[in-house]
């Protein structure tokens, strides 16, 4: 099957793609993938943030080149985004604490910027305002998608680094968890059945030891 | 999809009946047939290669051998003049060099971490299904190694494996202190899923955003510390110390395009797979700098590699739409009860059996005519991702694996009402470099660990193994440097010449250079840029906008 070629326009020059793919790919097929950062290529690690102009007088918008379909008469512009260090998480966060760690949070003027350049469709504004009100289950929820690729916050004309905050608000809930089953299965010392177990598995051949490891998969022990 | 209209129409009508069908269960030695018969690791595209520790003994995959009997991209007038001192060079920045970075944090020791793409570029941001360790109630580190051992088919080593199961719920723990969340039931315990192999459920996941969830807490947290991390610094070569120990690398700033000359008590290796050398033309799930760099610079110095042979396909790499071929759909996809159906809508193959085993299944169905062909000739079996919306009530799919959805809807494909195409992908190098227990190489002065390391695995690794492994000795590396460091020595390319002079020998000349550093496909390679050269191929067609400022995309809202 023929398939159609298209023009698109990456950082002033022109090339010619095939529909249907990415912009990433026809930058590859031209000789041309050093124009934009790449990393991943499977839209979960946001190297390849770009601009786009539409031929057809569309808004323009940003996007992940690696996802993003050519079309055509599109402009592309790479659009990188420096990562940020961002503060330590604190342990049982709450509303004063990320005022304190961020005292940008209030500056949002509601432009809504941030959620439309966000590749992932995370609500981000929606977002900003609920860490406003101290809301960080949901706002944990709402970053659960977050690629850190920055957009959000390289949009943001008020500096209010939504993304940085989302991951200061998982990684302190996260810390604040407890997790009974992790200190038991740290703390416990070998009992003797263990070790039994672990002799029947280890001292043996490699044929043998195939033979037992089947059996202990079906009752998860040794039956004696 | 309208192209496969009649086998939908199958999928559809037998998708009742199929709800409560039980699995097609094969026995151990059909098992073992398919995969001889079917799976690529076993098709003949091998050859032994004539230079270095594993001359003339195990089988490499062409495209595998041909690197390891090409030159280095360095120049030979080259000498090296050390540009950075450090105690610790961790080559590579994803799960496992990160892990290492953050486990030395307290170890006085300087660290650097030089990465060829960005911090985090890596394949372990791209992991989706989960992270095994043995947590559930009926489980054990035993259970968990009996499992993986059968899953590698016994050819695992063992005193690895066992590290990786008895260190997992430790490694976990790890994690979470760092602020990782992972998916938790109504009362608060973990949730556990199973994976292809797994006896007992035992993965841990955060949705279909595992890999990515740990990869941003690692890089969060490593940021913030004292690493100084090298992004756009691919490494090129190992130095030496004229005889037998690694005392650094050669870089290359791949924005500069200069060499970068770097002394170092301690080389981690954690340099990753080699996806994007495309085994036999498969596709891959990998990312850009998946191409196997670490195997080239150890073997170099004489480290051997373990199954240097043994590579996985995932089962279900997507096959549809054109964009998205070869990129990964996750096994916990079956594992919620996606069935796997060829183009009559029948099932071939216990969806939750062994990758090899189901990867062969899919390519024999394909082979012997029961496939789905597109319209750009690829081809495919159905994943029934609509089975889970009957099975396990609506929403699940957009709760539980929302990067699907996103993924697919882009291409004006629902997986909630509409099943996907998949096929075999490549997914993972399960051979490698050999390690000891302390992630030593057989060369003093250089460690590794995760993917670029082999023996854990087998010859085929489980779902939920490859987190854990870049975890748990990320973590053992990391305790094992400060332990054994060695005093620093002189930074030299005597081994380099010593391949070269090897290389010389063998009755064929190869021009590609290696490391490779990206796909061929993507027609990005290794270049000095010393002396400036005139721009070319730069032609614009008129009208076009000049300007490399990127235009504000707010502007007109």
């Amino acid at each position: 099957m023929e398939t159609k070629k298209v023009n698109i326009t990456v950082a002033g020059k022109t090339i010619q793609a095939r529909e249907g793919e990415t912009i990433i790919h026809a930058l590859w097929q031209s000789g041309l993938g050093h124009e934009i950062q790449t990393g991943c290529v499977g839209g979960v690690c946001g190297a390849c943030t770009v601009t786009l102009r539409f031929a057809d007088g569309r808004q323009g918008s940003t996007d992940l080149a690696c996802l993003r379909p050519v079309e055509e008469g599109m402009e592309v512009f790479p659009f990188p985004v420096d990562a940020l260090a961002s503060p330590p998480p604190v342990s049982d966060p709450n509303e004063d604490q990320l005022r304190a760690t961020f005292p940008t949070v209030d500056r949002c003027t509601k432009c809504d910027n941030c959620t439309i350049a966000c590749p992932m469709g995370i609500p981000v504004m929606d977002s900003v305002l609920r860490m406003q009100k101290g809301q960080l289950e949901a706002v944990a929820e709402d970053f659960t998608t977050c690629i850190h690729c920055g957009l959000c916050r390289a949009v943001c004309e008020d500096k209010v680094l939504p993304h940085t905050m989302g991951i200061w608000v998982r990684r302190s809930l996260g810390m604040s968890v407890d997790h009974p089953v992790l200190d038991q299965a740290s703390k416990a010392e070998m009992s003797d059945r263990e070790e039994l177990e672990w002799e029947h598995l280890l001292n043996c051949d490699d044929e043998e030891r195939l033979k037992r490891a089947k059996n202990f998969r079906k009752e998860g022990t040794i039956v004696l | 999809m309208n192209w496969a209209k009649a086998s939908l129409e199958k999928v559809e009508q037998t998708r009742t009946e199929r709800m409560n069908q039980s699995a097609p269960v094969i026995s151990d030695d059909e098992a073992q047939n398919l995969i001889r018969e079917y799976h690529p690791d076993y098709v003949g595209n091998e050859r032994k290669i004539h230079v270095g520790p594993n001359a003339d003994s195990d089988p490499f995959p062409m495209e595998l051998a041909d690197l390891l009997e090409s030159d280095s991209p360095i120049p030979k007038d080259f000498v090296p003049n050390i540009d950075i001192e450090t105690d610790v060079l961790i080559l590579g920045g994803g799960g496992a060099g990160v892990t290492a970075a953050l486990g030395l944090a307290d170890s006085g020791l300087t660290v650097h971490l030089a990465t060829k793409l960005r911090l985090g570029d890596a394949n372990t941001v791209m992991a989706e299904g989960g992270i095994q360790a043995a947590l559930g109630k009926d489980d054990s580190p035993r259970r968990h190694f009996a499992d993986s051992y059968v899953g590698g088919h016994g050819k695992n080593d063992t005193g690895l494996l066992r590290h990786l199961c008895e260190e997992g719920p430790a490694g976990i723990q790890w994690l979470t202190h760092l602020g990782t969340l992972f998916d938790q039931n109504d009362d608060g315990t973990f949730r556990f899923r199973k994976g292809g192999g797994t006896s007992t459920p035992r993965v841990l996941a955060c949705r279909d955003y595992t890999g990515l969830e740990i990869m941003r807490v690692l890089k969060n947290a490593v940021t913030s510390g004292a690493t100084h991390v090298l992004e756009h610094h691919a490494a090129v070569e190992l130095t030496d110390d004229g005889k037998d120990r690694v005392t650094g690398a050669v870089l290359w700033n791949t924005q500069t395009g200069k060499l970068v000359t770097v002394s170092a008590r301690a080389v981690i290796l954690a340099t990753g797979g080699s996806g994007q050398l495309r085994l036999q033309g498969y596709p891959t799930s990998n990312h850009l700098g998946a191409t196997g760099d670490g195997l080239i610079l150890a073997y170099r110095q004489g480290c051997s590699l373990v199954f240097p042979g043994s590579h996985q396909y995932h089962p279900s790499g997507s096959s549809y739409p054109e964009a998205l071929v070869g990129q990964l759909v996750t096994e916990s996809i079956r594992s919620a009860g996606a069935q796997i159906l060829n183009v009559n809508g029948e099932r071939f193959i216990d969806e939750m059996t062994f990758r090899d085993v189901v990867a062969a299944a899919i390519i024999r169905e394909v082979v012997e005519g029961r496939g789905i062909e597109t319209p750009t000739q690829r081809r495919g079996v159905w994943l029934d991702t609509p089975l889970i919306e009957q099975t396990k009530g609506k929403g699940t799919l957009a709760h539980q694996f929302p990067g699907l959805i996103h993924r697919f809807k882009r291409y004006g494909i629902d997986p909630v009402t509409q099943p996907i195409l998949v096929y075999p992908t490549l997914h993972y190098q399960n051979g490698g470099v050999r390690i000891d227990a302390e992630c030593r190489t057989e060369r003093t002065g250089l460690w590794a660990a995760g993917e670029v390391t082999g023996g854990v695995h087998g010859t085929n690794r489980l779902m939920g193994n490859s987190l854990l492994d870049i975890i748990v000795f990320g973590r053992r590396v990391s305790e094992s440097v400060p332990q054994n460091l060695p005093e620093r020595g002189a930074v030299t390319l005597s081994r380099l010449s010593r391949y070269r002079e090897e290389l010389s020998g063998l009755p064929h000349t190869l021009e590609a250079s290696a490391p490779q550093l990206y796909p061929r496909i993507s027609g990005m390679k290794f270049e000095l840029k010393e002396i400036p050269k005139p721009e070319t191929g730069t032609e614009t067609s008129p009208g076009t906008a000049q300007s490399f400022e990127p235009p504000d995309p707010f502007a007109s809202r």
